[in-house]
């Protein structure tokens, strides 16, 4: 999408800090993290397991897991509205109409004893009053959005008798059936095959054109981020380390775990060699280091980045990294 | 590769026009058969001492029931598989433990794989005990050279599953294939399961242990560019059959088949642009209770032609080493 056909800014996120409260400890897994998302826009997370991705989302849901997770401090501003101070009821009333959410697992996130008409039924009643035949009408069409053929057949079915790209299919229609203004849709591909993963991708970037909602796509596959996504933001033991246009980060990655990263994926193309790897584990959450989370895997590392965590550096038109050694633009 | 193995030399490991059908029944006393899956239908492929096959396709495409072949977990409704020449589905008694010692895995999930209760020292040294390789300090010896191959440290041998990464129990299993010294290593989604910087760790660590000890790989992914990195021939399944079959090199030069070019396609190459010709499929993959007459990838191809439904085309030389299953070839 081009930056003038972007519209204003409907989800910021500023200093976010989602704790795990433990007998053993404190668990940093959301520690700062911070972005801003735009109206039509698809801002990618992207970073290893454990780096705090999914528990970010969970957090802008308001959807902790339970054991401790608690989010301590931050604003999450939905149109300029804090909904972290909202009650738990007006919480409901937001999610699914004003900020939505795919899981991996579609498997997992419909219910097997219900039919699919049932499920979408659900999320249309609780948004609005209407006759039953007005209801199942719009859940057909919800169906029929979402590409599912013959929708009138397969709205009596259940959640066995669809394929897994078609059971994301409906999980989709449910998440956008309240026309929610952010989506947040965590590694929604994950359990798809290829080719199935490629027709799943272009439905939700043709919807987000028809809708013009946000989308938060959490993945750890740069390649759904190349197809999917205007922004990237790179996360690392609990903080986005790295900011900026997709083009920008995988021709130009700036902060070092960005481009070990990148670098460790295998190509299509190019040399087949050695891949370059990352020596050494992530910081534990625990027990973060004071200085930059990196360090102990960084290449370049030096005195002061053991000293201090870097402050964010503007590298290049909209983006940013965390980083001691990059060169300011 | 080809069947006429034209190095002279024999394969290490040949499957020769195998089959594996399921029958599908109904009621359980009287059970009554339906019809049967054809999960795979006539596939043939040889696989060289210290080579890497790479085996593609999506879920129902038939790799992971050939896999199972291989291991001889399965046996094939027609055709034979060969280890050294000699047919492995007839093997019995000690011959049969002998061949489980020669043919190992490492399958996709680390977290499953391993024993929970079990240190993961006994896990390894499981297979050496079964044969009786040797007595107890060698084969206490045997683990620790085991886990330092892996890169692991040699006092991990008395840790359980739950005290490591997924990264490192996919280490584990790998020590426990290796106990044996192997001459073949079926690996399922060996890496599908690690995230990006293990995944080239576990990749790297692969390849020099094939280098050192020359064992050949079968390794069933859905990720090309794993494979790519991988393997040295590519064989792409689609509902039970080959459709294309090459040299990895030449594969990744020149496509020929239209479903591995909608595979190719739908690889999301990671920087934007990159991606040559798109070819979007339509619809699912069909069920292989009931596949489409014909050529089977006729209902999603885009390049489908009348004759496609009728004859089912035959896998055919189009280049030196470079078969493909496809009626645009003939």
């Amino acid at each position: 999408m081009k930056p003038d056909m972007r519209g204003e800014t409907v989800l910021e996120v500023r200093d976010l800090h989602t704790h795990f409260f433990l007998r053993r400890g404190v668990v940093k897994a959301v520690d700062g993290v911070s972005f801003s998302l735009r109206r039509g826009e698809v801002l990618g997370l992207v970073g290893e397991s454990g780096c705090g991705k999914s528990l970010t989302a969970l957090s802008l849901m308001r959807l902790l897991p339970k054991g401790g997770a608690q989010t301590i401090k931050g604003e999450v501003l939905l149109n300029g509205e804090n909904i972290l101070e909202r009650t738990p009821a007006e919480m409901r009333e937001i999610r699914g109409r004003r900020i939505s959410m795919v899981l991996q697992d579609p498997q997992t996130s419909l219910n097997p004893v219900f039919s699919i008409g049932d499920q979408l039924r659900e999320a249309i009643v609780r948004r609005k009053r209407a006759s039953h035949v007005d209801v199942m009408k719009e859940a057909v069409e919800a169906l029929r959005r979402v590409e599912i053929a013959a929708p009138e057949q397969r709205i009596g079915q259940y959640p066995h008798q669809l394929s897994g790209g078609m059971k994301q299919r409906v999980v989709g229609a449910i998440a956008i059936s309240g026309e929610p203004g952010v989506l947040i849709a965590d590694e929604p591909t994950t359990a798809l095959d290829v080719t199935i993963q490629l027709q799943y991708l272009k439905l939700l970037k043709r919807l987000q054109a028809e809708t013009g909602m946000a989308i938060l796509f959490i993945t750890h596959d740069f390649g759904v981020v190349g197809r999917m996504c205007d922004r990237v933001a790179v996360m690392y033991a609990g903080r986005i380390v790295e900011c900026g246009p997709v083009r920008q980060i995988f021709e130009a990655p700036q902060h070092p775990s960005t481009r070990a990263l990148i670098a460790s994926v295998p190509k299509m193309t190019g040399p087949v060699g050695r891949l370059t790897t990352i020596e050494g584990q992530p910081p534990s959450l625990m027990n973060l280091p004071v200085g930059c989370r990196f360090a102990s895997r960084c290449p370049l590392v030096e005195q002061r980045c053991l000293d201090a965590y870097p402050a964010e550096v503007r590298v290049g038109d909209a983006h940013t990294a965390d980083c001691w050694k990059v060169t300011p633009a | 590769m080809s069947v006429q193995a034209h190095d002279g030399g024999q394969p290490l490991l040949r499957v020769e026009g195998v089959r594996k059908h399921f029958a599908f029944t109904k009621g359980i006393l009287f059970a009554k058969t339906l019809g049967h899956v054809k999960a795979v239908d006539d596939v043939s492929f040889d696989i060289r001492a210290g080579e890497t096959l790479g085996l593609v396709g999506e879920s129902g495409c038939g790799k992971t029931t050939t896999s199972r072949m291989i291991l001889n977990l399965e046996a094939p409704t027609e055709g034979r598989i060969l280890l050294d020449g000699e047919p492995i589905h007839a093997l019995k008694g000690e011959a049969l433990k002998a061949y489980r010692t020669k043919v190992q895995a490492v399958f996709q999930d680390p977290w499953s794989s391993l024993n929970p209760r079990m240190k993961v020292g006994r896990t390894i040294a499981e297979s050496l005990i079964v044969n009786a390789w040797g007595d107890r300090a060698r084969i206490d010896e045997r683990v620790r050279e085991l886990l330092v191959q892996v890169g692991l440290r040699p006092e991990q041998a008395q840790q359980y599953p739950h005290e490591f990464s997924g990264g490192q129990r996919q280490r584990v299993a790998l020590a426990a294939a290796l106990a044996s010294r192997p001459r073949l290593i079926v690996l399922d989604e060996p890496v599908s399961a690690l995230d990006v910087s293990i995944r080239a760790q576990m990749m790297n660590l692969l390849k020099d242990i094939q280098a050192k000890d020359d064992v050949a790989y079968l390794l069933v992914a859905h990720d090309l560019a794993t494979v790519r990195h991988m393997a040295d021939h590519t064989v792409v399944m689609y509902l039970g059959k080959i459709v294309e079959r090459a040299p990895t090199a030449a594969l990744f030069d020149d496509v020929r088949h239209p479903y591995t070019k909608a595979l190719f396609s739908a690889v999301l190459v990671a920087w934007p642009g990159q991606a040559a010709e798109e070819i979007e499929l339509r619809g699912e993959v069909p069920s292989p209770l009931d596949p489409p007459s014909g050529c089977r990838f006729h209902t999603r191809c885009p390049y489908v032609m009348a004759h496609c439904s009728q004859r089912e085309p035959a896998l055919r030389e189009v280049s030196p080493d470079h078969f493909v299953a496809c009626h645009l070839f003939e």
